[in-house]
């Protein structure tokens, strides 16, 4: 069949318009903050065979966490799959990248054939397990953190399992899981609806002619990008601090990469060996840290789909701290993607000095609840905006203020303040840019903030998961170094409370103090040789002091 | 009815439509005059009393004009050029920085290249207030009048020229934004002041804050163009209704607009969506692409059925809250200035020479080549009937200038020099085209393009070229269409209040009396706007969602169903449109339901103009040619003699095969080599890609129906 130009870029922007509307659709009507506020959640479209048509990611994160999970489901159901099924799956021991992100796969029929698949995965308020929230800090084993669901079908040929569906939220703590839930289901239907009406106007076979095509061009821009890396083999490590159970415990992540004509090769296994706590990786949430740092660093315009990831092969022996064997406990394994970062940015700084960044700030995050005495209803909120430290710098561009972890790029959003003090009994005091936290550089580092709010329910229970504490984003090219996270508790009676990077606090009580500091990126090239206009901008509006001006940059007067 | 007036004050030129019962249509244009846009209004205005009949005293016309409806983009360029007015923030302290943060968002998550956007208030100006509400609106700690005392000295110190107050939950409680504005009134009273509990009561603080600061930024700006616009017509002896455009494609009294600029952040654009869709109709389609192409901007939207509305836009990727329609804009226009990137790749904006100086051939002292520029070189133009001969263009200015800056760097000839300014800013005006139709989903292909602005026609050729779309319509008053469209506007208010209840124990006493108190704020202004009590409309939209929800359905809501607090009806609308949105409802789960916002929408409707309809010519359009001229052909990459027709000839049914240039005296139709034009009833030229006669079948249908009545 002959291949339309413009029909394949009609194609590749409509694949695009369908998983955005599909990622619009869950925005809109989830009701976890999680979800409809930051966002952690990703939408997709798969052709029959499971391969990647498109993603809209709103977290990075998630880049490569459906496909494999969409093989898996073919493999699992061969011949019985039918119009109107609904299968869900969480399962990190058959290719889930965490617990708590469970996906939703609808199979899209055309003409009495598999055409395709339309799936969202979402991150779940709760799922099951031994802490509501799903960060068991005390985890060794899966089942202490949350229920597994292997592919599972909760509707059947359009008609609902009912026991299954049970069998599922009878394990759940919140409500609103189930809603959600529903939600995933409402996107993947509108997707549906959406992919039935591109094969309807222009027919099945050509629709997968352009599909292939589509592949091919992408995986040729994917192969020039890489023929820009010069060839040869780079090495990097990262680090990651405290599995949450052994007291100043410390990991290194080790990846060797090997730059071809066409290909890359990112090899992990000279990493340290998996944890006996819930600081493993599953292999899925691996590789999406590695696909993402990779994607940052190329063209940000190549389409999302199977024809990307050709090029790229990762190797991750199980049994290391990035890809856990069963039954290994490891909720905190996206958590991974900065430590795994850094290991890249370092090992490619040398081939490609003009694309990787200085450090990012990693996440220190917390998550609350309690009864809100207001409403005399449970809350849970997770503290999105105080999480978001800085970027790390690159050439000719300073890091970003407050995005956020690389994990998610500046798509995790802060909680509205008005809507975080509808929804929860706190009372915010500050939000704002941490002055001095972005490491210096000729390119600076992204800011850092302050968050400090008062605790508004008694008996508050928290939990703290996250690293950044003990080693900052790191500078390049003589950049310097970004601040360190940390969170402090002042409770009524003036005693404090400094949680470890992986804890869980309980009895919290009403009006304590709750101050938390996110870092900043790291910063690239000499201070000394920072724009001093710029420099003089950032001082007048507060976000350099002047000892630092002087200290760090040299700037006299 | 008597003459309505419809005026597009862009940034480069002033766009003016004459309706009246017993005469065509008739379209003018003039430079705009951007250190003072109300001279050219009036200027313009004795222009066209000229024009509307023999020896008409220009006194005389203007005190019988009826209505002057007018849009003006001097709102939108200070945002995108980043020229507004020097403003201030007082806010809650601890958040000062929240209107920079934009909630953290990085909006290309892959690009490490992509900086944030330059704040619309500096750090060194967001003061932040002590003071504090809780979430019921309740105080829990006094304003502190010390901050903000201390704060506006050092404004006054700084020069600021306008304020913004938003306060955490203002919505629910404007008492300390109130007493906080008292002050900077009193301190302040030449400062433009935008206050967030009245611009925008309701709740979301980024989104709040955002709107407010965008309104102070634009506020002053727009003040003093309005100010002067009604001084100058009073002295110009106008004694009807002055009309302004807003975002929301309906229009408002001067008053309105002075108080909430950012009503106006899409005035310009406002009445083309409508009006494009008008001419689509005609053409017996329901949907259309809209684009217009001026000096400064180019902007795309799409209708289907109605154009689409947003509740939740962006301006220069500052947040907007006030309903709006939902406009496309990237910075491409006649003014459009080419440049060399550090890679030496050719670029065109978004920085523009506006209308002073101007491309470098009006010959104002502007160096820099603009796209008029390439156009003039090309041989689109013809430099002695430029606005109708009334300009003349200096084909050496835009030659040497296109010389220095783009040709001689790039080692090429001015010819391909231009040939390529004219491509790229082609290719950025097809890529803001899929912005509004392959990114959504649309099929370009399957539209009607129409194709309006000064320049539009000169480029719509080769962007539908790029898009393959084989039919454009340009409008008789495509040079202006915007301003046509305002005439097709009603009055339009919307009003938005933070009503945040459990719809099962909702107080729908209260409620009611909200909605009254709403509507009579709408009834009043319709008032005040004179629209006879028969004529003005309030419909009632109920902001819903299923408890812990984050984000809002718009439910629309009889007024009788609050009074007789039936909250089947709201429930059963928040199923419908949920489902219908998103694919499911919760209406079997019993899910409880909250409102979160009220809105009210005013209409106050208004007299629309009659399309006037010409009659069949069987004539040879070549009575209407001008002589021909030497013009590149994008298809052929090469220049050839191509006919002029003078497009003021030009009558419905008559028949221009490409590649032509049709000039009017506002605009030029350039038919590229691969297209033909068939005038319609209405004047307008629609244009189908060669071989597509089946396209414009309805054109000659229309002379047909004619014949059998």
């Amino acid at each position: 069949m002959k291949i339309d130009p413009i029909l394949l870029s009609v194609y590749a922007r409509t694949f695009k318009s369908i998983t955005d509307e599909m990622s619009i659709s869950m925005e809109q009507t989830t009701r976890s903050p999680i979800l409809c506020e930051a966002k952690d959640f990703v939408t997709g479209l798969y052709d029959a065979e499971g391969r990647m048509l498109e993603q809209t990611e709103n977290l990075p994160i998630l880049a490569f966490s459906l496909a494999p999970v969409c093989k898996h489901i073919r493999a699992t159901f061969g011949d019985e799959i039918y119009p109107g099924d609904v299968i869900f799956h969480n399962d990190v021991f058959s290719l889930g990248n965490q617990n708590n992100d469970v996906a939703v796969f609808k199979p899209v029929f055309f003409e009495g054939r598999l055409a395709a698949w339309t799936a969202v995965k979402g991150h779940q308020a709760d799922i099951g397990g031994a802490v509501a929230g799903g960060y068991n800090p005390n985890a060794t084993e899966v089942w202490q953190e949350a229920l597994r669901i292997p592919a599972v079908k909760v509707v059947e040929k359009g008609k609902l399992r009912k026991d299954v569906w049970e069998l599922i939220f009878a394990n759940i703590r919140f409500d609103i899981v189930r809603h959600d839930m529903q939600a995933q289901i409402g996107a993947c239907t509108i997707g549906e609806r959406r992919f039935v009406e591109l094969l309807a106007k222009h027919g099945r076979e050509h629709y997968e002619a352009h599909r292939d095509a589509l592949f091919d061009a992408t995986r040729r821009m994917m192969e020039a990008e890489i023929a820009k890396i010069p060839n040869g083999r780079y090495s990097g490590e990262g680090r990651v601090f405290y599995d949450g159970r052994h007291e100043g415990s410390a990991f290194t992540i080790r990846v060797d990469i090997d730059v071809g004509d066409r290909t890359i090769r990112f090899d992990y296994s000279r990493t340290d060996p998996q944890t006996n706590g819930f600081v493993n990786g599953t292999f899925t949430s691996s590789a999406s840290a590695t696909i993402l740092t990779l994607l940052q660093m190329i063209n940000p315009d190549i389409p999302h789909n199977e024809g990307m990831v050709l090029p790229v092969e990762i190797v991750i022996p199980e049994g290391t701290i990035l890809n856990a064997s069963y039954p290994k406990a490891t909720t905190f394994g996206n958590h991974l993607c900065p430590p795994n970062a850094d290991a890249i940015q370092r090992a490619l700084a040398p081939a490609l000095p003009g694309r990787v960044t200085a450090g990012w700030n990693n996440l220190l995050c917390s998550l609350t609840t309690g009864i809100d005495p207001g409403k005399n209803d449970k809350y849970v909120d997770i503290g999105f905006m105080g999480l978001k430290g800085g970027s790390g710098a690159m050439r000719g561009t300073d890091g970003y203020d407050h995005i956020g972890m690389i994990d998610a790029s500046g798509g995790l959003l802060d909680q509205d303040y008005e809507m975080f003090e509808l929804q929860t009994p706190h009372l915010l005091v500050k939000h704002e840019y941490l002055p001095d936290s972005a490491g210096p550089g000729q390119w600076r580092g992204g800011l850092g903030v302050e968050t400090v709010f008062r605790i508004g329910s008694d008996d508050t229970q928290m939990v703290t998961f996250g690293d950044g504490d003990v080693e900052p984003a790191f500078g390049l090219f003589g950049g310097g170094e970004g601040t360190l996270n940390f969170i402090r508790l002042t409770y009524p009676d003036g005693r404090t409370v400094v949680p470890r990077n992986k804890d869980l606090i309980t009895g919290v009580p009403k009006g304590t103090l709750y101050h938390q500091q996110a870092g900043g990126g790291g910063g690239y090239g000499d201070p000394k040789l920072r724009d001093r206009d710029v420099l003089r901008e950032e001082v007048r509006n507060g976000v350099v002091s002047p000892a630092a001006a002087r200290d760090h940059y040299g700037l006299a007067g | 009815m008597g003459a309505r007036i419809g005026i597009d004050v862009g940034g480069t030129f002033t766009d003016f439509i004459l309706t009246r019962d017993d005469a065509p249509p008739i379209l003018h244009k003039v430079l705009s005059t951007p250190a003072d846009p109300s001279i050219a209004v009036v200027a313009g205005l004795a222009e066209l009393a000229s024009m509307a009949g023999p020896a008409r005293d220009a006194g005389a016309f203007v005190a019988s004009i009826e209505t002057i409806v007018h849009g003006t983009t001097v709102a939108t360029n200070a945002t995108l050029t980043g020229t507004g007015a020097k403003s201030a923030l007082l806010t809650t302290a601890g958040v000062r920085d929240a209107l920079e943060m934009r909630r953290g968002i990085r909006e290309e998550q892959y690009n490490n290249e992509y900086t944030n956007v330059r704040p619309l208030v500096p750090r060194y100006l967001r003061a932040g207030i002590r003071g504090r509400l809780d979430r019921s609106g309740r105080e829990i700690e006094p304003l502190s009048l010390a901050d903000v005392d201390e704060a506006i000295a050092r404004f006054r110190r700084e020069g600021v020229e306008a304020v913004s107050v938003c306060f955490m939950h203002s919505y629910a409680n404007p008492a300390h934004e109130a007493a906080a504005a008292e002050r900077v009134r009193a301190a302040m009273p030449e400062a433009f002041l935008t206050v967030s509990s009245t611009l925008l009561p309701s709740i979301r603080f980024y989104e709040r804050v955002s709107t407010t600061a965008l309104n102070s930024y634009v506020g002053p700006k727009l003040n003093r163009y309005v100010e002067r616009l009604v001084a100058r017509l009073a002295e110009a002896g106008f004694r009807g209704t002055l009309l302004i455009m807003q975002s929301n494609g309906g229009v408002m009294a001067p008053e309105v607009a002075r108080a909430s600029p950012a009503l106006t952040l899409l005035s310009g654009p406002a009445g083309g969506p409508g009006a494009g869709l008008f001419y689509a109709k005609a053409l017996g389609r329901d949907r259309a692409i809209t684009t217009d192409m001026g000096g400064t901007s180019f902007e795309a939207s799409v209708a289907v059925g109605a154009p689409l509305l947003v509740n939740d836009g962006e301006v220069a990727r500052h947040k907007i809250a006030l309903p709006m329609l939902d406009i496309h804009t990237i910075g491409a226009g006649g003014g459009s200035i080419g440049w060399l990137d550090p890679g030496g790749m050719l670029r065109m904006g978004p920085q523009s020479a506006g209308a002073d100086p101007g491309p470098a051939c009006y010959g104002k002292g502007g160096a820099l080549p603009a796209s008029t520029d390439a156009n003039l070189v090309l041989g689109y133009l013809d430099p002695d009937y430029f606005a109708g001969g009334r300009m003349r263009l200096s084909v050496e200015a835009a030659r040497e200038a296109i010389r220095t800056h783009i040709a001689e760097p790039m080692g090429m000839s001015v010819e391909d020099a231009a040939a390529g300014m004219f491509r790229v800013v082609c290719n950025n005006m097809a890529q803001g085209v899929r912005e509004v139709t392959i990114k959504r989903g649309w099929d370009p292909r399957e539209f009607p393009f129409v194709a309006a602005g000064g320049a539009g026609p000169i480029h719509s050729c080769q962007i539908c070229n790029e898009l393959e779309i084989p039919l454009q319509i340009v409008p008789r008053e495509s040079s202006v269409l915007c301003a046509m469209g305002m005439l097709l506007s009603d009055l339009q208010h919307d009003f938005v209040r933070t009503f945040v209840a459990d719809l099962a124990t909702l107080d729908w006493a209260r409620l009611a009396g909200l909605v009254d108190e709403m509507v009579a704020e709408g009834d009043r202004q319709l008032a005040a706007e004179r629209i006879p009590p028969a004529r003005r409309r309030f419909a009632v939209k109920l902001d819903c969602r299923y408890v812990k929800q984050y984000h809002e359905v718009g439910v629309d809501v009889p007024r009788e169903a609050i009074r007789a607090g039936d909250s089947a009806a709201v429930a059963q609308g928040l199923h419908r449109e949920h489902n219908r949105l998103y694919g499911y409802s919760l209406e079997h789960e019993n899910a409880p339901v909250e409102v979160i916002n009220v809105r009210v929408q005013a209409i106050g409707a208004v007299d629309k103009p009659r399309h006037p309809e010409e009659d069949w010519s069987d004539a040879d359009p070549a009575s209407a040619r001008k002589g021909s001229r030497d013009a590149y052909v994008p298809e052929e990459g090469a220049f050839r003699s191509v006919p002029v027709y003078d497009g003021h000839r030009l009558r419905f049914g008559q028949r221009i095969a490409g590649p032509a240039i049709i000039e009017e005296v506002t605009t030029s139709v350039v038919l590229t080599g691969g297209w033909d034009a068939i005038v319609d009833r209405y004047g307008s030229f629609v244009l189908h890609r060669k071989g597509r006669e089946d396209l414009v079948a309805a054109v000659s249908g229309a002379r047909s129906k004619e014949v059998t009545a």
